[in-house]
C-alpha cells in the first residue's frame, strides 16, 4: 500500500507540476477575498480603536493564519473528479483494484496543496512585511495542536466534497450543489469575519457544524486563544464529524457506483 | 473442467429518457419523463475455455461492448449470470480485477501529461507486481511491441498507434488470465493493426491467456480467432468456428466500378446493386464469389470502365445478410 501511495505521489506531483502556471492563477484568485477582508477589517479597527474587542492586530493575525489554514483544510475534489463521473472516464479507474477516491484523487489533492503552498509562501512573507503582525501569542504547543486538527479537518472537508462530487452519478448539476456547500463554509467557518463578530444565532449554529473546524478552530488554536476545555471540545467535534462525513461519503459512493453500473458505465 | 468464462441468460436493458423536440415537450418532460427500454443484450449464453481467442462480431449497437462491460464488471446485468475465473464480475472483487484486463479506447490507464514510464510504474504498484516479475514482463512486452523508445515521452506526444501499444502493454503488466479487448486496432494503419495482431497471437501462445476481442476489421478476426460469436440486436446469432461462417457467407464479393456517364448503365443484370456511402463515385454490385471472374470480364467488355475494384463486403453487411436474409 505504501508503494501505491508513493507512485501515486510521483505521478500526481508530475501532473500538477505541468499545470503550475494554471495553479498560480488559481492561487491568486483564491487569495483575493481573504486579503480584502484583512485590509478592510484592519482599517476599520485602526480607525475605531477596536471592533467588539478585536484590535487591528487581532484581525491581521487572524487573516494571516487563515491564509495558511485555508490552504491546508480545503480541497478541489469536485473539480478534479466530477467530470470523470460525467464523461465516463471513471470506468477505467473503477476496474482497478484500488479505490479511486481514496487513493488517486486524495493524493492528487495533496500534491495540489503542497505546490500551491510554494506559491503562497512568498505572498505571505510580503503581507507579513506590509502589515507587520504581532504574533507574540502564538506558541509551539498551539501550532503542534493545530497541525493534526487541520489534517483531520481536511479529511472532513474531503469526504464531504467527495460525497457531493459522487452525486454526479445521479445529476449533472453537482457544481451548483457544491457552490451551495461552499457558501455554507464561507458563512460558518469564520472566513468572512471571525465568528464572534457574527450574530449570536449564527455563532450558536456554527458551533455544532463542521465548517468552523476547518478555519476558526485551528486559527484560534494557533493564536493561543482557546481554553483547555475548548481545545478538547474542538477535537471531540472533529472526531464526530470525521466519522459522520466518512459514513455519508461511503454510503453515497456505494449507491453511486451501483447506479453507474446499472445505467451504463 | 469448468470453463474460464461462462455466461447464462445474460441480459441488459437500458432505460433511455425520451422526448419529442420542441418547447412544450420539454416542459412536459420536466414533470413526467418518458423512458424507453432499450434491450442491449438479450439472454445470451456461451462458454469459453481457457486459452481460447474469441472474436465478438456485430454491427454498431449490437451489444458487443455492453457484453464486454458486463464481463469485466463495469456493468450490472438486468438479469442472468456470468462467471469469469470463478468470480461474478460485477462484484468488482479486487482478486478478480487483478486477474483480468479491459482495454477500451486509447485513453484509459495512461496519464496524459506524463511519460508512459511513470504510468507503468504506478500500475506495477497498484497490481502489486514484484520487481523481478515486473522486469521480466516488461522485457517481454518490449520485445514484442518495441516500447522502450516511447517510454520517456509524455503520452500526449505519442501517435495514435504508439499510444495503443502502450495502452495494451500497461494493461498486461499484471499478466491477466483473461483479456477483454474492445476494438484494439481501431484507428491504426495497416502495419499498426498487423503489429497488434501478431502481438496478441504471440501473447496468447506464450501465456495461455483467454482473449475476447471485438473488432470492425474482419482481418483482425480472421487472423486471431478460431471461434467467433456474432451478436445482432442484442441476440446471439452465431457461435462457432470461423471457417463454418465463411462457408455460409463468403460466397459474396463486392465489385465496384467507376465509369463514364455512370447513370446511363444498368448494373442489375450483372449482380445485385448495393448502396455504398463511402465511395459515392463508384457503383457497387454484389456477386457470388465463384462468379467474380466471369462477371468482371463481362463488365470490362460491355461497359466504359475507368476503374474496377473487387473486395470482401464490409463485416456489417455480411452479418446483416447472413442473418436477416
Amino acid at each position: 500500500m505504501f508503494l501505491i501511495f508513493k507512485r501515486l505521489w510521483q505521478v500526481n506531483w508530475a501532473e500538477q507540476w505541468q499545470y503550475r502556471a494554471n495553479l498560480l492563477m488559481y492561487l491568486l484568485y483564491w487569495l483575493v477575498s481573504p486579503i480584502i477582508y484583512l485590509a478592510v477589517w484592519t482599517s476599520i479597527a485602526t480607525a475605531n480603536g477596536d471592533v467588539k474587542g478585536f484590535t487591528a492586530n487581532d484581525f491581521i493575525t487572524y487573516y494571516m493564519v487563515l491564509l495558511i489554514c485555508d490552504q491546508v483544510t480545503s480541497n478541489i475534489v469536485i473539480h478534479t473528479f466530477g467530470y470523470k463521473i460525467q464523461d465516463g472516464s471513471l470506468s477505467g479507474e473503477l476496474i482497478k483494484p484500488i479505490h479511486p477516491m481514496l487513493t488517486n484523487a486524495l493524493v492528487n489533492n495533496v500534491a495540489f496543496k503542497i505546490l500551491t503552498m510554494f506559491g503562497l509562501t512568498p505572498i505571505w512573507i510580503i503581507l507579513f512585511f506590509l502589515f507587520q503582525p504581532d504574533f507574540s501569542s502564538v506558541t509551539l504547543t498551539g501550532i503542534l495542536l493545530a497541525i493534526p486538527a487541520m489534517m483531520l479537518a481536511f479529511l472532513i472537508g474531503y469526504f464531504q466534497s467527495a460525497a457531493i462530487t459522487a452525486l454526479a452519478f445521479w445529476t449533472t448539476r453537482v457544481y451548483s450543489i457544491h457552490e451551495f456547500y461552499f457558501a455554507l463554509i464561507l458563512l460558518f467557518s469564520g472566513q468572512f469575519v471571525p465568528l464572534p463578530l457574527m450574530p449570536q444565532l449564527i455563532q450558536d449554529i456554527a458551533q455544532y457544524l463542521p465548517f468552523q473546524l476547518m478555519l476558526y478552530y485551528p486559527i484560534q488554536l494557533i493564536l493561543g486563544n482557546l481554553s483547555t476545555e475548548q481545545i478538547i471540545q474542538g477535537y471531540v467535534m472533529t472526531g464526530v464529524w470525521l466519522v459522520i462525513s466518512w459514513l455519508i461519503f461511503n454510503w453515497v459512493w456505494r449507491k453511486g457506483v451501483k447506479k453507474y453500473s446499472a445505467v451504463g458505465a | 473442467m469448468t470453463p474460464t468464462i461462462s455466461v447464462q441468460q445474460l441480459s441488459k436493458t437500458y432505460e433511455v429518457p425520451e422526448r419529442e423536440g420542441g418547447f412544450s415537450a420539454a416542459v412536459r418532460s420536466f414533470f413526467k419523463r418518458k423512458y424507453k427500454d432499450v434491450k442491449a443484450v438479450q439472454e445470451v449464453n456461451f462458454n469459453i475455455e481457457q486459452g481460447e481467442v474469441v472474436g465478438f462480431l456485430g454491427p454498431n449497437g449490437a451489444g458487443k461492448t455492453t457484453t464486454l462491460k458486463m464481463l469485466s464488471g463495469l456493468l450490472h446485468p438486468t438479469s442472468g449470470t456470468a462467471n469469469v475465473l470463478g468470480f461474478t464480475p460485477w462484484e468488482l472483487k479486487n482478486d478478480y480485477l487483478r486477474s483480468m484486463t479491459l482495454v477500451m479506447g486509447q485513453r484509459n490507464r495512461l496519464s496524459w501529461d506524463i511519460p508512459a514510464a511513470d504510468s507503468f510504474l504506478l500500475n506495477q504498484a497498484i497490481y502489486r507486481i514484484p520487481d523481478d516479475e515486473y522486469k521480466e514482463t516488461y522485457k517481454e512486452l518490449d520485445e514484442l511491441l518495441e516500447l522502450e523508445p516511447l517510454m520517456k515521452k509524455p503520452v500526449r506526444n505519442l501517435s495514435l498507434g504508439e499510444r495503443m501499444k502502450c495502452e495494451i502493454a500497461v494493461g498486461l503488466l499484471h499478466r491477466p488470465k483473461v483479456l477483454f479487448l474492445d476494438e484494439p486496432t481501431i484507428g491504426l494503419d495497416i502495419t499498426g493493426q498487423a503489429r497488434i495482431r501478431e502481438f496478441l497471437q504471440e501473447y496468447n501462445k506464450r501465456t495461455g491467456a483467454t482473449i475476447i476481442l471485438t473488432s470492425h476489421y474482419m482481418a483482425d478476426v480472421t487472423a486471431l480467432c478460431e471461434r467467433i460469436i456474432i451478436i445482432h440486436h442484442g441476440q446471439l446469432k452465431y457461435d462457432g468456428g470461423i471457417n463454418d461462417l465463411s462457408k455460409k457467407i463468403a460466397p459474396f464479393k463486392l465489385i465496384g466500378v467507376l465509369m463514364e456517364n455512370a447513370d446511363a448503365h444498368d448494373l442489375s443484370q450483372y449482380g445485385e446493386p448495393v448502396e455504398n456511402m463511402e465511395d459515392a463515385d463508384k457503383k457497387f454490385i454484389q456477386v457470388k464469389a465463384d462468379e467474380v471472374t466471369r462477371i468482371t470480364s463481362r463488365l470490362l467488355a460491355d461497359l466504359p470502365i475507368r476503374d474496377i475494384t473487387i473486395a470482401d463486403p464490409p463485416i456489417e453487411d455480411v452479418i446483416e445478410q447472413a442473418f436477416n436474409a
